[in-house]
């Protein structure tokens, strides 16, 4: 080494660094506000700096993929042009199939539709390499967002904000490990909490479901309401495996509704019940 | 400038490069840990003390942009910049391609046990083959940036120290 280097005891030093970490983790749990507030704080004073390297990045990003991921462009652009002619072809029977849609969510009392929201595009993923199952978002408290809110697409549950600045969001995705939402099974009115199963892709409904309910493979499920942060009836997904010879523990798996691939933008439900959130779903 | 304002200036100039341009070079979903860089240098250069010292703080730093629970990386950081503290006496005399390799084993270490760590706290879930992955991209992408980060680490952890002379030995021991 050419520089002079020092030397020291580390040992205390090391002592009550590691001492003040574990400090600052069990007030940040415990939910000592200064700490949130001077993270936020921190990273509103980065987020200019970040909006304008973005879009310097952008070009570069385009022209990138282009050069590099000019196959996959190509698929998806196959893809959506057979979507769009299936879709032109339905597009006949689309106004009959809404009628009985609407029809259907009267009949078990289902208006998720009517919520009002707010409309956020997708950025990418959040900094870091923490960022497994979360995504991040344009909108943050100057749009009125809040943390806890419910992010859903026209199909269903895509999950909660996470972490909320001035103006990006976190949200966490409804497959991570440690979502939960109060569910209910359309056909039995059976209510139970399910988590998201994390790479799997799929949701567990792990508590509340006796063994002795009949669960059918395609039944829809919804969000529960009452004292969830979420409202009630927002779709969130079908029964993939109900989980019929459970002796103890019944597991039942839910595939989610909504697609989480190839999403640009979400809506965030504005609805003031979130404040009474249940305390299985916290965390 | 003052040895902490050099501090100050290098973390934050890595925590602005590391949310800006390190953000959209991504490998498999995968971005370099400037800010652990950072503080495995800040070890190597800086010594047990000061090197934890300034890990530490840019473990808090890291915590603010990744909205991770704060103090979780300055837990991992501030050991790791001790441990390879110990690591530079015994690579002293060795090759570059071993301070590469050094420097690229300390930071797959930093990155997995900090999402160890992660795991443990519930952020996010624990499969180890994907960890591992992430940890080993993470550290091969941090090399190329390497030689820059050293260069002013160094500057800001061990410019105008004293050096002193050793009356018990035959060399020169500096003193920070």
């Amino acid at each position: 080494m050419a520089a002079p280097r020092p030397t020291g005891r580390s040992r205390p030093t090391l002592l009550l660094l590691v001492a003040a970490a574990l400090t600052l983790l069990t007030l940040q749990f415990r939910g000592f506000t200064p700490l949130d507030s001077f993270q936020q704080g921190m990273r509103d004073l980065l987020d200019p700096v970040r909006s304008v390297s973005e879009g310097a990045a952008r070009p570069v990003r385009s022209a990138w993929l282009g050069v590099f991921d000019y196959d996959d462009l190509r698929d998806r652009t196959e893809r959506l042009e057979k979507e769009l002619a299936r879709m032109r072809g339905r597009q006949l029977s689309s106004e009959a199939d809404r009628e009985l849609l609407m029809r259907l969510m009267g009949e078990v009392g289902i208006d998720y539709t009517t919520l009002d929201t707010v409309v956020v595009r997708i950025l990418g993923t959040p900094p870091g390499n923490f960022s497994s199952h979360t995504i991040e978002v344009d909108k943050g408290l100057d749009d009125g967002l809040s943390e806890g809110m419910a992010v859903v697409t026209g199909a269903g549950l895509v999950g909660r904000l996470e972490v909320v600045d001035r103006s990006r969001s976190i949200v966490r995705l409804a497959t991570h490990p440690a979502f939960r939402v109060g569910v209910r099974l359309v056909g039995s009115q059976d209510e139970g909490l399910a988590r998201g199963a994390g790479a799997s892709g799929h949701l567990v409904i792990d508590a509340g479901i006796r063994l002795d309910v009949e669960v059918a493979v395609g039944e829809v499920v919804v969000t529960s309401g009452g004292r969830s942060r979420f409202p009630a009836d927002i779709p969130v997904g079908r029964v993939l495996d109900p989980d019929e010879g459970a002796d103890q523990d019944r597991e039942i798996l839910v595939e989610p509704a909504a697609s989480l691939e190839h999403l640009s933008f979400l809506n965030v439900v504005l609805d003031p019940r979130r404040d009474d959130a249940g305390p299985l779903e916290r965390g | 400038m003052t040895g902490r304002l050099r501090v100050v200036a290098v973390l934050l100039t890595a925590m602005t490069v590391q949310v800006t341009v390190l953000e959209e070079l991504r490998i498999d979903g995968v971005s370099v840990e400037l800010l652990l860089l950072v503080s495995v240098l800040a070890g190597f250069h800086g010594g047990p003390d000061r090197g934890a010292l300034v890990a530490f703080c840019a473990g808090l730093l890291h915590d603010s942009i990744t909205a991770t629970p704060m103090g979780l990386h300055a837990l991992v950081y501030a050991p790791l910049a001790v441990a390879t503290s110990h690591l530079e006496i015994r690579l002293a005399r060795s090759t570059r391609l071993i301070l590469a390799a050094g420097l690229a084993v300390a930071m797959a270490v930093g990155v997995f046990t900090t999402m160890l760590a992660g795991g443990l706290f519930g952020l996010h879930e624990v499969e180890v083959a994907s960890l591992a992955r992430t940890a080993v991209v993470a550290s091969l992408m941090s090399v190329p940036v390497a030689v820059p980060t050293s260069r002013a680490v160094r500057w800001a952890v061990t410019r105008g120290l004293p050096v002193d002379v050793d009356v018990r030995g035959s060399g020169v021991e500096p003193r920070g």
